[in-house]
């Protein structure tokens, strides 16, 4: 019995030896993979960080509007920042390599997901991108209209564009990503339809009487269009 | 030039372009109040200073639609009149005078000129008011006699009118093509035939700033290429066309044009160093007591409020120490608010600069201005108040004289844009 029992450990060995030494060029592969990956990961990282910041493009980054983007990222400055993503994307990529290398049916799969969820991916950053560049835009531009109209809430109003664009475009960002699209229709309609009933009531029930005053105003008063002084 | 024919007579009796001794130019855009008494004055200045068939009137409307043309030719003999075809389709906003097409209406009038080979023009704008007959001979005059090219009226206003062309396009404009033109945006002017076919070659067309800065862009041409240049003291000017933009949006066309002009003739500019006097005709009217529609109170609420929200789009295009200038500005009573010559000079340098680099958006940097100009604006009312003329031309000779000195700055950031104060 005891010859047998040998016998079938010595199998079971064997196609262990076998099994190890069938994966083990894979693993050494993934291995490789990996460490490559990670070697030019930090490679390109530093490449870019150094190109943009000769570049000067923490103060271009910051005037067209990524100074908020960078600021959520904790990170000091949008080199830093834009090197941070190239790393982590390389690293991310190796490892996906290194899935396949393994020649295993699941992460092979995973990859494979993976990539092709990589377009959607770029496309949510793009307008991620396009939005931030958009709000600082019309934020601005709500802000020096603001206080040339002399208006005293002007810092208020131009965050309010603000975050109103950047939320529009995280919304749009995260519906292009299939994530949370129900949930996220619905907290929209919920905050936006609170925002203008919140100030349907606060113009309906505070200021009533100074808008039916200045509608009373707008109504007898005949139209005036000319400005009375001439600058030019 | 000179005869005594009769009103009509002056006119060439058939439109069709045969030479010509002067064009006059209407440019119009809804002027259908006003173009008739601005018509009159033309047909009766022409027929007082020219002889028969001399002169031949042009109108240049841009797309009217309150009946201006039929206005027109209600005063004007049919067959007297030239009318030059309408562009349409304007693209932008409209600009701070109200014509949107008075780019493409002025090259028109001034292809027509070298058409007929005519020796002078005087171009009008329909909706202008206070003018006399004697206009045409003073515009056209010039010109004629061969004494200028580029003949621009010099209109009498108070303290608080055309501020704008005082505190920054004149003083901006004569440190930086070193000629003393006072009023170089102005719609109404004569020209030689040279000076046309010398406009009629430059790149001052078609841009987005050419609508509303085509005659400052014109002016700067006639400068820059050293042609001669004469005022005429015209009166009282006002304007029948209610204004068709805000504050902010004017000081974006105006100062936006003048900024452009910089980098088309920078290798002229950077050369010119003090400025020359221009030589005047006529006496500037004097103006009567009028109440300021401008509360020096309100323009500095206006800045205090600009410098709490807008200072770090300031600090974008000025230097540091100009910004701690402004917060010692905004922190000082309304009575004792003076702005410094040399402190505006600055921030009108820099903001040029701004421009050239292009440091954020042209529309934001230009409507960012406004704030910083209704301080200027408040101070000088503060100073002058009602003053007369002499006072307020002194005032602004120190303003001016501030920015020639301040040149040095301008061309040094220009050349070494790192360079900071």
């Amino acid at each position: 019995m005891w010859t047998q029992v040998e016998a079938i450990l010595r199998q079971a060995m064997t196609r262990i030896a076998e099994h190890i030494a069938n994966a083990l060029p894979g693993v050494l592969v993934a291995l490789i993979l990996v460490v490559g990956a990670f070697l030019a990961a930090a490679a390109a990282r530093a490449l870019v960080v150094q190109a943009l910041r000769g570049l000067d493009f923490d103060r271009r980054a910051e005037h067209a509007g990524f100074g908020g983007l960078v600021d959520w990222s904790g990170l000091a400055n949008a080199s830093d920042a834009a090197g941070r993503v190239i790393y982590w994307a390389m690293l991310v990529l190796g490892l996906l390599l290194s899935m396949t290398a393994l020649n295993a049916t699941l992460p092979s799969q995973l990859a494979m997901s993976v990539f092709q969820y990589v377009p959607d991916l770029l496309a949510a950053l793009m307008i991620l991108v396009v939005g931030a560049v958009a709000a600082q835009f019309l934020s601005r531009s709500a802000l020096i209209g603001a206080v040339n109209m002399q208006l005293r809430a002007a810092r208020l109003f131009a965050m309010a564009v603000k975050w109103l664009v950047l939320l529009v475009a995280v919304a749009m960002a995260l519906d292009h990503l299939h994530i949370g699209r129900s949930i996220l229709l619905l907290a929209f309609g919920i905050l936006f339809g609170g925002v203008v009933l919140a100030a349907a009531l606060a113009v309906g029930l505070g200021a009533r009487d100074a808008v039916s005053r200045a509608l009373e105003r707008q109504m007898q008063e005949p139209e005036r269009r000319d400005e009375p002084v001439n600058h030019v | 030039m000179a005869s005594t024919g009769s009103s009509s007579s002056a006119l060439e009796p058939d439109a069709s372009l045969r030479p010509a001794d002067l064009v006059v130019a209407v440019t119009s855009h809804n002027d259908a109040r006003s173009i008739g008494a601005v018509a009159r004055a033309i047909v009766e200045g022409a027929g007082r200073s020219f002889e028969s068939g001399a002169v031949r009137l042009l109108h240049a409307d841009t797309g009217s639609t309150d009946g201006t043309r039929e206005a027109l030719r209600e005063v004007i003999p049919a067959g007297s009149l030239v009318e030059l075809p309408h562009q349409g389709g304007f693209g932008g906003g409209m600009p701070y005078h109200g014509d949107p097409g008075r780019a493409h209406a002025l090259r028109q009038v001034l292809r027509v000129v070298q058409e007929t080979s005519a020796r002078a023009c005087v171009v009008v704008d329909a909706a202008v008011q206070g003018i006399t007959p004697e206009w045409v001979d003073q515009l056209a005059g010039p010109v004629l006699q061969g004494r200028a090219d580029y003949v621009a009226p010099y209109f009498s206003r108070h303290a608080w009118e055309g501020a704008l062309t005082r505190g920054i396009v004149y003083p901006f404009f004569r440190a930086l093509y070193g000629v003393r033109l006072r009023q170089p945006a102005a719609r109404e002017f004569g020209c030689s035939a040279r000076l046309a076919a010398h406009v009629l070659e430059q790149d001052i067309w078609e841009g987005e700033r050419s609508p509303a800065g085509v005659d400052l862009s014109l002016a700067a041409a006639a400068v820059c290429a050293d042609f001669r240049v004469h005022e005429v003291a015209l009166g009282a000017r006002g304007t029948a066309r209610a204004a068709q933009a805000d504050l902010g949006t004017t000081i974006a066309q105006v100062v936006g044009a003048l900024f452009a002009d910089v980098e088309r003739h920078v290798e002229v500019w950077q050369r010119i160093r003090g400025s020359t006097v221009v030589a005047v005709s006529g006496t500037p009217a004097a103006l009567g007591a009028a109440t300021s529609g401008v509360d020096p109170a309100a323009l500095v609420e206006s800045f205090r409020l600009g410098y709490r929200e807008l200072r770090e789009i300031w600090a974008r295009a000025l230097p540091p120490r100009v910004i701690v200038e402004l917060r010692k500005l905004a922190d000082t009573p309304a009575a004792a608010f003076r702005f410094d010559d040399r402190l505006w000079a600055g921030i009108v340098y820099d903001f040029a600069l701004a421009f050239a680099f292009r440091v954020m958006p042209h529309d934001h940097l230009l409507r960012s201005l406004t704030p910083l100009y209704s301080a200027w604006l408040a101070s000088l009312l503060l100073q002058v108040g009602h003053a007369a003329s002499a006072d307020l031309d002194a005032r602004v000779e120190q303003v001016c004289q501030a920015f020639e000195g301040e040149k040095r700055y301008l061309i040094s950031r220009w050349r070494w844009p790192e360079r900071r104060r």
